[in-house]
């Protein structure tokens, strides 16, 4: 699937996991939004580690730090920045080294550090650290050295010497430190004798260039020599301490040091591709910043804990999560676009062992919502389409997953539902092809009928034919990743438009739309709404709003809800506003519309795969809506509707006659839309005097009580499946028969299930009491005898080793 | 991974309607994907006729599908 590469590429777009703003500014890559979170718990030894592992001389750092961080957190204009110094200090003064001196194996490579400024030691810290021998030359006293520049560091608060405990640290990690004359004698012997040198360019400035003359990438000046540590300057040009830019240069320097010596790249890698984290603030309640009781003479904050629980609470915990917020599919998982990416690629390269991953791929509608919400355009639909495509290459999908939805396509797109139909007055080259779509086929025949009666009267009118063409557009193949069985749906839908002399197409249903215009890109395809809304649809509208029973029960107001697949169809979402306002329904458009709308969960056979995750889409759908929803797609329509929302399509306010759809019933169950394009298609085909064959009747009279059957179809156990198994059971006489109660109990396997039907048998007919299915193949069941089907799969039954292939 | 090994049926007693015999739990393999189990199932010792209980499809079967599926 994805390479390396373009994972990391595609995964840096996701910028949830890029620091907060605070982190970023800090010069030691503190981790302030965690430290936060635990101040805020109380948890301060919890706190204190991450000053520890952040921070070099994190007593000394903490007490002079200038606090960049606290200029860019997003808290600033919401109360004021969290007060990140202050706390880091009540933290430091209430806890102890959280740290434990692990005596390491002594490196080789030795390191020279020339000047005991805030570089010079920061480096040393750093180095020492990790177990290089490190030497700190420096003239005068550390102590005068930093003290003359830091003044403040001469009271620090409860009266603890911040210097003397760092400077122990130093030294109990083994750093040595020696007193001499800084000149450029000593740099030459240290050059020689060190593997690499330092030198910090506020206490050592005699023998460091100016800044600009240092490359700032790596801050190597010259052979193995790194500079770190400039004084900044005011603007009136007087030298200016900025302890956290001087230290921070000295941790960098250090890491170049040791890149130096190790012979890797100054450069690669050395500061991460991924774009600043963004987070919503919009709609958050400005705190104010908590005045701490006591306030040191020199300024400093001193927050109590109980003050320091309030102002770490006041952090936002800073995340993006844009797109999660908005979609239940990505919530149910529990992570975000940059952690899925990684997830799917790693399923596609297990070869042996479980692919774990497997539902988070096809569980993603494919709505392509989050793309637009993401500053940076992270598409979850792209990556798990691409995934789906190569589990359905590799022949890893899991069979169950779209199994069921694409024989429904193939049904209607099959004998019993297709139907190309030209114009009956105007046969050759129509002008137009009618494409209403199998789902409103399934759900509203008799408003395909209607409306096509009325494009074609209308049509006809100014000369211009319009055919009529009943199928599945392919939709489903597609987004089970099916990528020939697409390409071989398309063909089969070309030949018949070129047949019918390429005729403009006209479609009712968003996914259509996009299916045919990739699919079938000679065609023009538009959407009816568009078309529509140019003609002129007085007529329509004159005997629709003849029907009271209908405009009686409009509600006042409709929240409008865009189909996913027309989120970026301009003429699609014009026309359907201007269509329902012509109607005279009044709609409103929710937050999340147009381009930002979501999913009912039809999309990417979800409702197939994940029944569950795509009801907690149309729930969370609903749930954004205020008023009844008006639909523009029957799929987002029926599945709104079965939610529990009041919720109509726009033919329901344009077409006449058609109160029966009330906004709250639910749409026809799966058995009934299969049903119900077959009996559109006899209807329609009918009405031209064609000799309509019989339509087989079912192979057995079943009564399956109605709550029954929705039941099975949630199973996906199909009318006709149920049938089909009384019928086999009793053809073959494989039965069992239940000795209480008289009941029967067979099955049959017409395909890669073998259905199970428990019913009784009387006169003229059979009465279904339950059924069931499965995916295994049982000896003995499914209308087959046991030896046959055990020598079929010639098979060791070894009780789950694999057979060989 | 593994079926555990008997089920009886969900309730009732059952038999053969071809054989008119009473069923017994046998030893039956049962097939998915390129892997083979043996469970005990009720089954007419004369013509090999196997009952699946609705709580075995639903249930353990529906798990050892999945599982196989994503191996
Ligand atoms: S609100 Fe918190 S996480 Fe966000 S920038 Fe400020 S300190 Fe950092
Ligand atoms: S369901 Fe839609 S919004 Fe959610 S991840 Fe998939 S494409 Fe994005
Ligand atoms: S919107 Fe989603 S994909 Fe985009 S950066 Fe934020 S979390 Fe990542
Ligand atoms: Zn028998």
């Amino acid at each position: 699937m994805l390479d390396q590469d373009s994972l990391r590429a595609f995964e840096s777009r996701c910028t949830q996991e890029s620091p907060p703003r605070c982190r970023a500014a800090c010069p030691f890559d503190l981790d302030c939004r965690t430290f936060l979170a635990r101040m805020a718990e109380g948890k301060q030894d919890e706190a204190r580690k991450l000053l520890d592992r952040h921070l070099p001389l994190p007593h000394v750092l903490v007490r002079l730090c200038d606090h960049p961080c606290e200029n860019t957190c997003l808290r600033r204009d919401l109360g004021g920045s969290v007060a990140l110094h202050g706390l880091e200090l009540a933290c430091l003064l209430n806890t102890d080294s959280q740290e434990r001196l692990l005596p390491l194996p002594p490196k080789r490579y030795r390191m020279a550090i020339v000047g005991a400024g805030l570089a010079g030691l920061a480096a040393a810290w750093d180095l020492a650290r990790k177990a290089y021998p490190v030497v700190l030359f420096h003239e005068g006293s550390i102590e005068d050295t930093l003290l003359i520049r830091f003044p403040q560091l001469r009271q620090c608060p409860s009266g603890k010497d911040f210097l003397a405990q760092d400077i122990g640290t130093l030294t109990r990690r083994k750093a040595r430190f020696q007193r001499v004359d800084i000149d450029n004698g000593l740099l030459e012997r240290l050059a020689a004798e060190f593997d690499s040198v330092l030198l910090d360019a506020d206490a050592a400035a005699v023998l460091v260039p100016e800044e600009s003359r240092v490359d700032a990438s790596t801050l190597l000046w010259k052979d193995n020599i790194c500079c770190a540590g400039w004084p900044g300057h005011t603007p009136t040009g007087h030298p200016l301490a900025l302890p956290s830019r001087q230290a921070g240069q000295g941790r960098y320097a250090a890491q170049t040091m040791e890149r130096l010596v190790a012979h890797i790249s100054l450069t690669a890698e050395r500061t991460k591709v991924q774009g600043p984290l963004r987070t919503e603030v919009s709609g958050i309640t400005p705190v104010q910043r908590v005045e701490p009781g006591v306030i040191t003479q020199d300024g400093e904050e001193l927050f109590n804990s109980q003050e320091a629980v309030a102002e770490a609470g006041r952090c936002l915990q800073c995340e993006c999560l844009i797109c999660v917020r908005q979609c239940a599919y990505m919530q149910k998982f529990k992570g975000y676009p940059r952690l899925y990416a990684r997830q799917a690629h790693n399923n596609a390269a297990i070869v042996k062992g479980l692919h774990t991953a497997n539902s988070l791929v096809n569980g993603c509608a494919l709505c392509g919502q989050c793309a637009e919400l993401c500053p940076e355009n992270f598409s979850m639909a792209e990556l798990c389409l691409a995934a789906r495509e190569d589990m359905v290459a590799r022949g890893v999908m899991p069979p169950s997953a779209h199994e069921f939805a694409l024989e429904d396509m193939e049904n209607a797109s099959g004998p019993e539902c297709f139907l190309a139909l030209p114009d009956p007055d105007m046969p050759d080259r129509p002008a137009w092809l009618f494409f209403p779509g199998c789902q409103l086929a399934a759900s509203r025949g008799e408003q395909v009928k209607t409306l096509y009666d009325w494009l074609r009267a209308t049509l006809n009118a100014k000369g211009l034919g319009v055919a009529l063409m009943l199928s599945c557009c392919g939709m489903p193949a597609r987004w089970a990743g099916r990528q020939r069985l697409f390409q071989e749906h398309m063909k089969r839908l070309h030949d018949s438009w070129k047949e019918m002399g390429r005729p403009r197409i006209l479609t009712a249903c968003a996914s259509c739309l996009t299916a045919l215009r990739e699919g079938l890109p000679e065609a023009e395809t538009f959407s009816v709404w568009e078309i529509m809304d140019g003609l002129d649809i007085t007529s329509l509208l004159a005997e629709s709003q003849a029907n009271t029973a209908t405009f009686a029960s409009m509600p006042p107001v409709f929240s409008m809800h865009d189909p996913c697949n027309a989120r970026y169809d301009a003429a699609w979402l014009a026309s359907v506003r201007n269509l329902a306002r012509k109607a005279d329904a009044v709609v409103e458009d929710p937050p999340l519309s147009g381009a930002t709308t979501a999913c009912c969960g039809y999309g990417g056979l979800v409702w197939c795969a994940q029944s569950d995750t795509a009801d907690a889409m149309a729930a969370h759908r609903a749930a954004q809506l205020p008023h009844p929803i008006l639909a523009s797609c029957i799929m987002c329509r029926d599945r709104l509707a079965a939610s529990g929302k009041e919720c109509w399509h726009l033919l329901d306010v344009l077409l006449p006659g058609m109160a029966q759809h009330s906004g709250n019933e639910p749409g026809p169950g799966l058995s009934a839309r299969r049903a119900n394009r077959a009996s559109l298609r006899r209807r329609l085909l009918a009405r031209t005097g064609a000799i309509v064959p019989e339509i087989a009747p079912p192979p057995c009279n079943l009564r399956i009580p109605q709550q029954l059957l929705t039941k099975l179809e949630k199973r996906h156990i199909l009318l006709t499946d149920a049938e089909s198994a009384v019928a086999g059971a009793e053809a073959t006489s494989q039965w069992f028969e239940n000795m209480d109660n008289g009941h029967r109990l067979g099955s049959w396997r017409p395909r890669n299930v073998t259905f199970w039907v428990e019913y009784s048998k009387e006169d003229g007919g059979y009465t279904l009491y339950d059924a069931w299915c499965h995916r295994m193949i049982v000896p003995g069941s499914g209308g087959q005898e046991a030896h046959e089907v055990i020598a079929a799969q010639q098979c060791c039954t070894d009780g789950g080793r694999r057979k060989q292939p | 991974m593994s079926l555990a090994p008997n089920y009886g049926p969900d309730q009732g007693t059952w038999r053969c309607g071809r054989c008119q015999l009473p069923l017994e739990q046998i030893k039956v393999p049962v097939f998915y994907l390129n892997s083979a189990f043996d469970v005990f199932l009720p089954r007419c010792p004369q013509c090999g006729l196997s009952l699946v209980p609705k709580s075995l499809a639903e249930g353990k079967m529906r798990e050892v599908e999945a599982l196989l599926e994503d191996k």
